[in-house]
């Protein structure tokens, strides 16, 4: 074009290219070369802060190191992953909003989480209206069902593994047969116990004291007398309240017993180790716990474990002050993303189609296989019990009676 | 068996009895059951193991910064929920302007504190056993209030100004007594015996935000059972209470001891509705 010369354009050309964009758009001849480029939005919903933050953060840390991970290698097929945080301040109500806000306005192609039982039981009916295909980590029972959410899928063990993995310690690892099984007065705490009480039974646990007790109770020692009276060779408590938690600790120290407690995540936690009265009282404490995140009896992590943890030091990110399996759990859910979407594509269909085919993935918390059947993927033998006194750099230590 | 219920249950029982005293001594000056005693009683666990385990404070210093914060909360509950409601026609709304504040207390408190328990210092090293603090300190508490508060009625003229407000305040007000201020100072002295009941039992209770509604709950039954405005009546149904809560968790166990004692707490205020040390107030016809 030569300067001397412009071209104008006409009102009649412009009207025309317009409509012929228009139909072009709306019949969608341009939009596989835009679908092939735009890049791929992950609906993420941690709860960040609020009481069930912590676990939040320690996630936040895995899922941001995946993502940034898979980008700078090039993203998924050329395109890049748009991780699209919502914090749900560990409110039902918020990740329910922001659920929708992920799936209506933002179209998602998928949504990782929510983080916490709590919101997934609030938000995944209405991820799955959406048609949106979900993974979460979350151990309710009911939050996997291929009949009424066909696209959610669960990376991380449920209640009933959780639960199978205690007993199984007790009856077969530590060939405990009387057992003393005890719960605070929650929800969680109540349905653990008839949840677990009949599986204890069903492999041979002779269990010789059940009950419930207020959390806030100060003084534990009754129900311990008629544990111990009872001839209780374990004790299995049931209570995320790390008060009520410590008081069966402390008493059972007290009374010079000498017995294995054996049961949730809680026991290991930093707020149960605040509230004992001696560090020492933390000896024969055995929480649940996940064998690639937890070091063998020489020490030692597993091999995909330490090169995660190798990587997780190059990327300065901190392990102290927060659990392994969280950053773990956090860093394998993208992952799931990513090879689904490169493998399939990033339709809910195709998405979803990769997943019910997954057969022994590597994820570094834990091996996942999904069927059309069977949306919950974790490995019953990858659900373990540790030692709660052991732990260092966010990883306790197997408990005895496993083998290496 | 024996020890454990007694040593736990007046330890308890003694707790019960101070916040049971925090409603009578908010109940003599206005009439209203204030529902913020139990938080205020959360409140001294919690600020206990701020000032000394967090910031550092000397036990001393921190002992006397938890009770100024119980005085101020006080007078805050009096300002805030009692006084614009005992200007209204309708005087019950207390029952929803203190305990709306009491939730308030608690919901602040969970999200700058902490949802889970947190672990109270040791003040005294002596012990363990029966000379640990957390059975005796809540029990020289109360004794020390049960007494203070005697003197301060009977042989002080702001104690006797007390009591008239409290028996009829419109005389009171008739012969000058500063109403308002008395009341004011009055829901400042509930505020550091509800305080000094959580810190004294904090390495009992622990530092949590759940022990208010306990508390509130738990130490309303003192006042019911001893009779409404008996301090006294209030330390025995207290001590009492705690006796019985823990003697029916070793016989009973579990959630069916809360269970027995309000069966039995309902039984003795069908049988005693104006408890063991109430007078029964004559009806006008």
């Amino acid at each position: 074009m030569s300067a001397g010369r412009r071209r104008t354009l006409s009102r009649r050309q412009v009207l025309a290219g317009t409509a012929a964009s228009a139909t072009g758009l709306a019949t969608g001849v341009f939009c596989p070369a835009i679908a092939q480029s735009e890049p791929i939005r992950i609906g993420y919903l941690p709860a960040l802060t609020g009481p069930s933050s912590s676990t939040g953060i320690g996630i936040n840390r895995g899922t941001e190191l995946a993502v940034k991970e898979i980008n700078a290698a090039g993203g998924i097929n050329g395109r890049q992953i748009e991780l699209i945080v919502r914090d749900t301040q560990s409110d039902p109500t918020k990740a329910v909003n922001a659920a929708t806000e992920l799936t209506r306005r933002h179209k998602a192609h998928v949504i990782w989480g929510p983080l916490n039982s709590g919101e997934a039981l609030a938000a995944t009916p209405l991820i799955a209206r959406d048609g949106v295909p979900q993974i979460h980590p979350c151990w309710v029972d009911s939050l996997t069902d291929v009949k009424k959410y066909p696209l959610c899928f669960r990376n991380a063990p449920t209640n009933q593994q959780i639960g199978g993995a205690a007993n199984h310690y007790v009856v077969n690892v530590l060939k405990a047969k009387k057992v003393a099984v005890v719960s605070d007065t929650t929800g969680y705490g109540t349905a653990s116990l008839d949840a677990y009480v009949p599986m204890l039974k069903k492999i041979g646990g002779d269990v010789v004291y059940q009950g419930s007790v207020e959390a806030n109770n100060p003084d534990v020692k009754p129900e311990l007398l008629r544990m111990q009276s009872g001839g209780a060779e374990a004790i299995m408590p049931w209570s995320v309240n790390a008060g009520f938690l410590s008081r069966l600790i402390n008493t059972r120290s007290e009374m010079n017993w000498d017995v294995p407690i054996v049961g949730q995540t809680t026991l290991g936690s930093g707020q149960t180790k605040a509230l004992l009265k001696k560090p020492e009282y933390w000896e024969k404490v055995y929480p649940n716990n996940f064998r690639n995140c937890s070091y063998d009896s020489s020490g030692k992590l597993p091999p995909r474990t330490v090169e995660f943890v190798e990587r997780l030091r190059k990327a300065n990110i901190d392990m102290s002050d927060t659990l392994l399996w969280w950053i773990a759990l956090g860093y394998d859910g993208p992952r799931l993303i990513a090879d689904a979407i490169k493998a399939a594509g990033s339709k809910p269909e195709e998405i979803a189609g990769y997943w019910n085919k997954v057969a022994g993935w590597p994820g570094v918390y834990g091996t996942i296989t999904w069927t059309p059947e069977q949306h919950d993927g974790f490995q019953n033998n990858e659900v373990i019990m540790c030692q709660a006194n052991s732990l260092k750099d966010g990883a306790f230590t197997l408990a005895p009676g496993y083998a290496s | 068996m024996l020890e454990s219920i007694i040593s736990h249950g007046l330890a308890l029982g003694a707790v019960y009895a101070l916040i049971g005293i925090a409603y009578n001594v908010m109940f003599a000056a206005s009439r209203v059951f204030s529902f913020t005693a139990g938080m205020v009683g959360m409140l001294g666990g919690v600020l206990g193991a701020l000032f000394i385990d967090r910031m550092g404070m000397p036990v001393i210093v921190g002992f006397l910064a938890v009770l100024a914060a119980g005085a101020i909360l006080g007078i805050i509950v009096e300002v805030v929920t009692v006084r614009p409601v005992l200007r209204s026609l309708d005087q019950h709304l207390y029952v929803l302007s203190t305990l709306a504040f009491a939730l308030m207390i608690q919901q602040l408190t969970a999200i700058e504190w902490s949802t889970e328990p947190q672990p109270f210092p040791r003040l005294i090293p002596i012990g363990p056993g029966l000379w640990d603090q957390q059975f005796w300190l809540p029990l020289l508490a109360c004794a020390g209030t049960l007494i203070g508060l005697e003197l301060l009625y009977r042989r002080t003229l702001v104690g006797r100004a007390f009591l008239a407000i409290s028996e009829d305040n419109y005389a009171a007000r008739a012969l000058g007594l500063p109403e308002q201020g008395l009341r004011m100072a009055s829901y400042a002295l509930a505020g550091v015996i509800g305080v000094l009941a959580g810190f004294t039992g904090g390495q009992m209770m622990l530092a949590y935000f759940g022990n208010g509604a306990q508390l509130n709950f738990y130490g309303f039954v003192p006042v019911a059972l001893g009779g409404m405005g008996s301090n006294r009546g209030a330390v025995a149904g207290g001590l009492a209470l705690g006796l019985f809560q823990q003697a029916a968790s070793f016989l009973v166990g579990g959630v069916f001891a809360s269970v027995a004692v309000f069966v039995v707490f309902i039984i003795v205020l069908l049988a005693r509705p104006e408890g063991f040390a109430g007078a029964a107030t004559a009806r006008r016809v």
